[in-house]
């Protein structure tokens, strides 16, 4: 696999001009993913730093690493921290945490956090799993929806995706919009199976189209979307006939920055998503911190 | 508690001990509307055949596409671990189980076998005959299997034992519905599982033991309150789960747990009758409530019996009974603003993203709660 196409660029963020030391309170969360981790540190409740990484395939490492980067070299150390708490599938490798909690609770409050009060259904769409998460007016989770089993359409499978049609990841979803209509998805988001059925669209000279490509990156991640909204839809009485997300919808995630994806789901659900000045990647690690 | 993990655990063994020891003969069976009582008349062992947790590449051959439990049901007779069977009993129900019965029995053509028809609608007007026609041709191919007769002194006692044990196994529902359980949900489901593979008059000896110990114990710790209801299940793993996240599985509505012990059959005259209206009468398994829909209202009542504070679904993958009437339960958990979490399980899903969901139902139900100790400080 080519670095080239699927790896998305890391981040870190540190608030200027304000020295932790000055913090009566340090708070941190680490969201230690399949893919991707994340650490958000919290000074007084306010947001102070953080960092985005791969999490490649030492969990623990990441973890320290992610904690280090968010701290950006301002000597912020673990120990200078009051609560730490962790979440995401590779949660406990992160030996700095105090506190472990489940991603549906962490990405309801991140979403709170980030997206305002509006927010009452976090759809999370992360490496491995899609969690929607529909909340109480309050904080409260309602009730969650975690797709099953592998990595099916998710995060992971894009990646791959990116790396077969040579197409860098940050650009996939604005090229996969470039089109006149989008063609049919393709029957299947098993990455295993989505694969061959790629391959054979691009064959059938999709390939030699206008838009070289882009009606294939089109079927694929109209695929990945219409499996994502069925777990919104899972969310809602299906007697009421329809799906009530007017207003309240937000992503979070590594997908979430796909806009062939959360376009398409914004399309199918009649609304469009809120939106943050904050990376959606980090909702998990700022409610782990704003839990802690 | 240890002896019957250990019975559980290694239930094979105990099976060929049992044989060796009284002579008598093994009769595997795999669906729940199994009328052990006939067969234990009979003087055989009624022995259900379980599922393990082996990723299986045996039966692709035989059962492609079927769920996980019947797959390794045939696995496991394939590969000799019930070579101790001498036959095999299949009652009308699910299409996978039938799958697996058949093909057993085609590879061991030499088994006794013999297949139950179970009226899908349980509360039809002749169903009851019809089952208990049923009954005596089971209880004729018996007769003529073993060479004697099943007298109706030996149906009697058969029913006797059988009674005695549901009452005893109902004593550790009671347990369970405690304000502070006396007893976890993977002790209870593993006394549930070892009563459908072990002699149940030796059984009732050992449960009558052990009960007042339980009654003695310490109350458990405090937690979240679960119920689980969905496929069939053949271990506790989930149940430990539920416990080392904080929860603890205080009732079920599984076609292999409380409803295989709930009622008991009333002594009539006529022992056949008697058993069909037992078996017909038992809570309604999801393969026989296509028109009735009468789970999703036991649910709700063993819901708020049993004091729950939300319900895990766990649904094997593949298993159509339980996928078709999911939407009914579903209507009436949300129409009751009752917290749930559905999900699908199989030998390949890793326990840690079940740990995940768990953790994440306990973490929704718990700020709601008020009983719990030390929550405000939390």
């Amino acid at each position: 696999m080519s670095e080239a196409y699927w790896r998305w660029p890391e981040s870190s963020w540190l608030r200027e001009g304000r020295d932790w030391r000055d913090a009566s309170g340090v708070a941190a969360g680490i969201d230690v993913g399949t893919t991707s981790t994340q650490a958000a540190i919290f000074c007084d409740g306010e947001l102070h730093g953080y960092a985005n990484i791969h999490t490649g395939p030492d969990f623990r490492a990441a973890a320290e690493r992610a904690m280090a980067l968010a701290a950006g070299g301002s000597g912020l150390k673990t120990e200078n921290m009051q609560r730490i708490a962790a979440t995401g599938f590779g949660a406990r490798n992160a030996v700095c945490a105090t506190k472990f909690l489940d991603e549906v609770q962490c990405h309801g409050r991140g979403a709170r956090f980030m997206y305002g009060p509006e927010a009452t259904t976090v759809a999370d769409l992360g490496g491995q799993t899609t969690k929607c998460v529909r909340l109480y007016d309050w904080d409260r989770v309602r009730d969650f929806v975690m797709s099953d089993k592998c990595a099916t359409g998710m995060g992971r499978s894009v990646e791959m995706m990116a790396d077969m049609l040579q197409v860098p990841i940050t650009e996939m979803g604005a090229r996969s919009l470039d089109v006149e209509k989008d063609p049919e998805p393709v029957s299947t988001t098993c990455y295993s199976f989505a694969n061959p059925e790629t391959i054979g669209l691009l064959r059938t000279g999709f390939k030699e189209a206008p838009y070289s490509g882009n009606e294939v990156l089109a079927a694929y991640l109209f695929a990945v979307a219409w499996r994502i909204l069925g777990s919104i839809g899972k969310l809602y009485d299906l007697d009421a006939g329809d799906v009530k997300v007017h207003g309240s919808l937000a992503f979070t995630g590594g997908l979430a920055k796909n806009a062939g994806i959360t376009r398409r789901l914004e399309r199918a659900l009649g609304t469009t998503a809120l939106s943050s000045v904050h990376d959606p990647q980090l909702a998990g690690a700022i409610g782990a911190a704003l839990l802690a | 508690m240890d002896r019957f993990r250990n019975i559980l655990e290694n239930r094979h063994d105990y099976a060929r001990e049992w044989k060796k020891r009284t002579g008598g003969r093994v009769l595997g069976y795999y669906e729940t509307y199994m009328p052990e009582e006939v067969a234990y008349a009979a003087g055989a062992l009624p022995v259900r055949i379980m599922a393990g947790h082996r990723a299986d590449d045996v039966t692709d051959r035989q059962m492609y596409g079927n769920c996980y439990c019947t797959r390794d049901m045939l696995r496991q007779f394939l590969e000799g671990d019930y070579d101790y069977v001498d036959g095999v009993v299949n009652t009308e129900g699910c299409q996978w189980m039938y799958n697996a019965f058949q093909t057993a029995v085609n590879r061991r053509p030499g088994l006794f076998s013999h297949y139950i028809f179970v009226p899908d609608y349980t509360d039809g007007r002749t169903s009851k005959d019809v089952l208990k026609s049923e009954l005596g041709v089971f209880r004729g191919r018996l007769e003529e299997w073993t060479g004697s007769a099943i007298t109706d002194g030996a149906l009697d006692a058969a029913i006797d034992v059988y009674n005695e044990n549901r009452r005893l196994l109902r004593r550790i529902y009671e347990l369970r519905r405690l304000d502070r359980p006396a007893i976890l949900g993977s002790e209870a489901m593993g006394l549930l599982l070892a009563s459908q593979i072990m002699d149940k008059a030796e059984m009732n000896v050992m449960l009558r033991e052990l009960i007042p110990e339980i009654e003695r114990r310490a109350p458990a710790e405090d937690g979240v309150r679960l119920m689980l209801i969905g496929s069939e299940t053949y271990d506790v793993e989930l149940e430990r789960i539920v416990e080392s996240a904080g929860g603890n599985v205080v009732v079920d509505e599984l076609d292999n747990g409380s409803s295989y012990i709930w009622n008991e059959t009333i002594p009539m005259q006529d022992r056949l009758m008697a058993l069909a209206l037992r078996y017909l009468g038992r809570p309604h398994s999801a393969l026989k409530d296509n028109v009735w829909r009468r789970r999703p209202q036991r649910i709700y009542e063993l819901y708020e019996d049993f004091h729950a504070d939300g319900v895990v679904i766990a649904k094997q993958i593949y298993c159509h009974p339980h996928g078709s009437d999911m939407y009914a339960v579903w209507k009436m958990l949300r129409e009751r603003n009752i917290p749930y979490h559905t999900f699908e399980r199989d030998t390949t899903l890793p326990p840690s993203e079940t740990r995940q969901r768990i953790e994440a139902l306990i973490g929704m139900i718990k700020p709601g709660m008020t009983r719990l100790r030390g929550w405000s400080e939390a």
